[in-house]
C-alpha cells in the first residue's frame, strides 16, 4: 500500500510542480545568461545548446575568441526590454572581463541587445542587434 | 570523473555505508548510482542528450532486467520499490528545470516535462511489449544482445557516429555542418553494455541467480564504476550486497587508503606526465629520436597511472559501501611475457573477452577437428585482441594495437612452445633464470610501449612517422 501511495504521490508532484513554476515568465533572459556563462565558462557543448541552429557557428566564432584569454563575467544583469514579433530582446548590463598576460579588457554588454527566440519549446540566443 | 564527483561519491559511500544495512542501502545505493549516471554524463552538443543517453542506459537495463528474470510475484515490492526510485529520480531532474535557473544535476537543462512523458510512455510500452513478448524466450536474449552491439558498433565507429549526429541535427533543425563524431560520448555504456551483455549470455547458459529489480540496476550503474569500470559479475557483485555490512574502523582505513592512492596516481602523476605524454599534436612537433623515445615512455606511464589511479578510486569508494569490486591491474609492466601482461593489465575486460569470446571460439575451433593446433592458438589470440582493440574505438590504429598484440601473443606462445620442447631444463639454470627474467621484463615493456603508438594516436600514418624517428629512419 505505501508503494502505491508513493507511487500516486509522485505523479501528483510531477503534475504540480510544472504548474507551480514560476520563472517561466523570465525564461528569455535566463537564456541569455546562461549563455554568457556558457560563453565565459568557453563550454562549447552548453554554448550549442544554449543557441538557435541559425546562430550556432556565430556563437562557436564568439566562443573561439576567447579561447586564448581567461574570462569573468562582472556584474551581470539582463532584463527584457521588448518583443519584436516572436523575437524576444534581452538587454544586459554589466561586462566581460577579459585577461591576457595579466591585462584586463572590459567588453561592455549594454552596447547589443541580445535576440532570444523559442525553438521546440525552448528559449534559445539567436543574434544580437 | 572530477575530484568534485569523486569527493561527492566518498561522502555519499561513507554516509552509506555508516548509517544503513540491509534493504535500505541497495534502496540508497540505486538511488545514489541513478543521480550519478546524470550527474557524471557531460554536456553534449545535442540539446538534452545529457538526459537521454543516461535515460538509455537505464532503460536498457530495465529492459534487460525484464528479459533476463522470471515473471509472477517474485520480490515484486521490491522491484517496485526499485522501480519508483529510478523514475521518480529521473523525473525529479526533469522538474527541476523550473525550479532552479541553473541545471543542477544534468550538464545541460534538462528536457521538458512534455517531452520527458513521450518517452516515458514510448519507453514503457516499449518496454511493456517486449517484456511481456519475451520473457525468458532465447530470442528475445539474443534480440538485446544483438541490439547492444548495434549501439556498441555506431557509438565506436566515427562515420556511423558521425552520421547519427547528422540524423539528430536534422531532425532537430540544427545545421549538420557542425556535426561531429563526438557528439555521441554516451558516459559509462561500453561498460554497461559488456555488464548486460554478460548477465544475458550467463542466463542463457543458465547460470545466473535471481536478481531483484533494485540489485540489478545497482550492479548495471554502480557509482563508482560506472565511468571507468571495472567490469563485475552479477552474482559476485551481489553477494556482497546481499551480505550483512556495517562500516568498519578497518574497512574505512583500507577504502581510504585506495582511493588516495588513486587520487595521487590520477590527479599527481598521470596529469603530470600528461603534459608530456603522446599525442597528436607533440607527434608531429618532437623531431628527435631521444626525445620521441621520452614522450612514448611518457605515454606508456601516463595511461597506467590515469587507468589505474580510477580504478583504485572506484575499488576504494566500493569498498566504504561493502562492495569489493575485481582488481583491474596487477604490476602489468613487470611481466616477463605478453600473455602475463594481458593477465595483469584492464584485468576484468580480458577476463570478459576470455569468458565470452576467447573460450566459447576456441571450444568451437576445437569442434572442428581438422584445424591444426597452431592456426587455433593463432586465430583465437588475434581475433580477439582484434575485438579488444574494437571495444576502444572502431579505427584503423585500434585494429594495429589489437592486431600488434594478437600476434605478440601468438608469437610469445610459439617460443616458449619451441623452447619448452628443445631446451626443458633452461628455466632451472638458477644464474640464467634471472637474466631471462629481466630480459622477458624489458621486452614485453617495450613491445607494449610500441603498441601504444598505434593506441594514442588517431591516424595510423602519423604512427608511422613516430616509429620512423623512434628508430631514426627519417
Amino acid at each position: 500500500m505505501r508503494t502505491y501511495s508513493l507511487i500516486f504521490l509522485l505523479v501528483l508532484t510531477s503534475l504540480l510542480l510544472p504548474a507551480c513554476a514560476s520563472n517561466t515568465e523570465n525564461a528569455p533572459v535566463q537564456a541569455v545568461e546562461n549563455y554568457l556563462n556558457a560563453l565565459i565558462e568557453k563550454d562549447a557543448n552548453r554554448l550549442t545548446t544554449l543557441s538557435c541552429g541559425e546562430w550556432e557557428g556565430d556563437a562557436m566564432l564568439e566562443l573561439d575568441s576567447f579561447q586564448a584569454v581567461t574570462t569573468r563575467l562582472e556584474g551581470l544583469a539582463c532584463e527584457q526590454t521588448g518583443t519584436d514579433g516572436d523575437t524576444a530582446l534581452v538587454l544586459c548590463n554589466g561586462s566581460i572581463v577579459a585577461t591576457y598576460n595579466g591585462e584586463d579588457q572590459q567588453l561592455d554588454l549594454s552596447v547589443r541587445t541580445y535576440q532570444v527566440v523559442q525553438e521546440g519549446g525552448e528559449w534559445l540566443v539567436c543574434g544580437t542587434r | 570523473m572530477g575530484l568534485l564527483q569523486i569527493s561527492v561519491s566518498v561522502i555519499t559511500a561513507l554516509l552509506i555505508g555508516t548509517l544503513t544495512r540491509g534493504a535500505l542501502r541497495t534502496y540508497l545505493l540505486l538511488a545514489s548510482s541513478v543521480l550519478a549516471v546524470y550527474w557524471f554524463q557531460p554536456a553534449l552538443p545535442l540539446r538534452s542528450f545529457d538526459f537521454w543517453l543516461p535515460s538509455l542506459s537505464l532503460a536498457l537495463s530495465i529492459l534487460t532486467w525484464l528479459v533476463v528474470f522470471p515473471s509472477g510475484e517474485w520480490r515484486l515490492r521490491k522491484n517496485l520499490i526499485g522501480l519508483v526510485i529510478i523514475l521518480g529520480f529521473a523525473t525529479l531532474i526533469v522538474l527541476s528545470r523550473d525550479l532552479f535557473p541553473d541545471p543542477i544535476l544534468t550538464a545541460t537543462i534538462p528536457p521538458q516535462f512534455s517531452q520527458y512523458l513521450v518517452f516515458l510512455l514510448l519507453a514503457g510500452l516499449a518496454l511493456c511489449t517486449f517484456g511481456w513478448l519475451a520473457r525468458q524466450r532465447t530470442w528475445a536474449i539474443g534480440g538485446v544482445i544483438f541490439l547492444l552491439i548495434i549501439l556498441l558498433v555506431v557509438l565506436k565507429t566515427p562515420a556511423f557516429s558521425l552520421q547519427t549526429s547528422i540524423f539528430v541535427r536534422t531532425l532537430a533543425n540544427r545545421p549538420v555542418e557542425n556535426a561531429e563524431f563526438t557528439d555521441l560520448r554516451w558516459l559509462g555504456f561500453s561498460y554497461i553494455a559488456f555488464r548486460l551483455i554478460h548477465v544475458l549470455r550467463d542466463r542463457q547458459m543458465g547460470r545466473l541467480p535471481e536478481l531483484t529489480l533494485p540489485e540489478f540496476v545497482t550492479y548495471v550503474v554502480f557509482f563508482p564504476a560506472l565511468a571507468a569500470g571495472p567490469i563485475d559479475r552479477a552474482e559476485r557483485f551481489t553477494r556482497d550486497l546481499q551480505n550483512d555490512f556495517s562500516l568498519t574502523q578497518e574497512e574505512t582505513l583500507l577504502g581510504g587508503q585506495r582511493i588516495v592512492l588513486g587520487l595521487f596516481k590520477k590527479f599527481v602523476i598521470a596529469d603530470t606526465l600528461a603534459l608530456v605524454a603522446l599525442n597528436d599534436a607533440l607527434a608531429t612537433q618532437v623531431r628527435t629520436t631521444g626525445w620521441m623515445w621520452v614522450i612514448v615512455y611518457a605515454y606508456a606511464f601516463q595511461i597506467y597511472f590515469d587507468f589505474s589511479g580510477y580504478t583504485d578510486i572506484a575499488i576504494g569508494i566500493a569498498r566504504l559501501v561493502g562492495i569489493k569490486l575485481p582488481e583491474n591491474f596487477a604490476s602489468p609492466y613487470i611481466k616477463p611475457n605478453l600473455t602475463q601482461f594481458w593477465n595483469s593489465w584492464h584485468m576484468s575486460l580480458t577476463q570478459w573477452f576470455r569468458s565470452y569470446f576467447f573460450n566459447p571460439f576456441n571450444r568451437w575451433m576445437r569442434g572442428l577437428k581438422t584445424l591444426p593446433a597452431w592456426f587455433m592458438i593463432f586465430v583465437g589470440q588475434v581475433a580477439t585482441m582484434l575485438l579488444i582493440g574494437l571495444w576502444h574505438g572502431i579505427t584503423l590504429n585500434f585494429i594495429l594495437w589489437g592486431l600488434w598484440h594478437g600476434i605478440g601473443l601468438f608469437a610469445q606462445n610459439r617460443w616458449s612452445e619451441f623452447i619448452r620442447t628443445r631446451y626443458p631444463n633452461v628455466g632451472q639454470n638458477s644464474r640464467l633464470r634471472p637474466v631471462l627474467t629481466i630480459g622477458g621484463i624489458l621486452l614485453t615493456f617495450h613491445f607494449v610501449v610500441l603498441g601504444w603508438v598505434f593506441f594514442a594516436l588517431r591516424e595510423s600514418s602519423l604512427s608511422w612517422q613516430v616509429f620512423q624517428k623512434l628508430f631514426n629512419l627519417l
